[in-house]
């Protein structure tokens, strides 16, 4: 996994803030990949109640944790009861890192 | 203030004008009733509905992209601030009151990923994002005239 442990706390910190202390974020996508190299920081973030304005709160996340890891990309998939679950967020699941 | 600096703010005050213009006809005809999923779903078939919403989020794009990218760094340079990158830009509108938040611009640029609507599987999250996009319109067309007025007040206008 290719993050600090600084920016796991980050992560952990502001997805905790955001989406309440019940939620789970996970790490998928390139970022897992040791012998790759920079690349968006893909996050599946698990929260166990209904979610309103979906995109606005992922963007809204994805926005500050952008911000808190000095500019890199970052890119929140949601996971929610009010949500349809994708093929994407089987993969997510299957191959993300709990953070 | 050289004149080729000022023959580029007066250029890009032109086109600011524009895209506001252009985003605020394609809002209103496109949010006359609300984006609902169901409606959302309705692009896969319905060609006319789908080029209004690529108008709708192109437009809003382009604006967002001009001010930020564009006319910001342009009219910092002007009054002798420093430029830097488009973060550290967006903090000194805020302080100086052009955009509203810093942060909440940086989270209008990422709600623009999800309105796409051949990307987006789920029609609730389509259906979301165009329709924070539609309640963000206003914030945009907001710092455009902040930052053409400035213009207009130091009396870089046409």
């Amino acid at each position: 996994m290719r993050l600090t442990a600084e920016q796991v706390n980050v992560i952990r910190r502001i997805a905790r803030e955001e989406a309440g202390a019940d939620s789970v974020v996970r790490l998928f996508g390139s970022r897992l990949d040791d012998t790759a190299r920079g690349g968006d920081i893909d996050l599946l973030l698990e929260i166990p109640h209904a979610v309103d304005h979906p995109a606005l709160f992922s963007a809204r996340i994805a926005a500050r944790l952008m911000r808190a890891l000095g500019g890199r990309h970052v890119d929140v998939l949601l996971a929610a009861p009010n949500l349809d679950t994708l093929p994407i967020h089987g993969v997510a699941v299957a191959e993300g890192v709990r953070l | 203030m050289t004149p080729g600096k000022l023959a580029r703010l007066r250029f890009l005050a032109r086109v600011v004008d524009k895209e506001c213009r252009h985003l605020d006809t394609t809002d209103r005809r496109l949010f006359v009733v609300a984006m609902t999923p169901v409606r959302a779903a309705s692009l896969a078939d319905d060609a006319d509905l789908a080029e209004r919403v690529e108008a709708f989020v192109g437009r809003f794009g382009r604006l967002q992209d001009t001010l930020a990218d564009k006319l910001l760094p342009a009219i910092l340079s002007a009054l002798g601030e420093p430029t830097g990158a488009q973060i550290d830009n967006l903090d000194r509108a805020e302080r100086l009151g052009w955009v509203e938040s810093a942060d909440q611009w940086l989270a209008i640029r990422q709600l623009r990923n999800q309105m796409v609507h051949e990307y987006m599987e789920d029609m609730d999250m389509l259906a979301s994002a165009l329709q924070s996009g539609h309640g963000f319109v206003p914030t945009l067309l907001r710092a455009a005239n902040a930052m053409v007025g400035e213009l207009l007040a130091r009396g870089w206008g046409e």
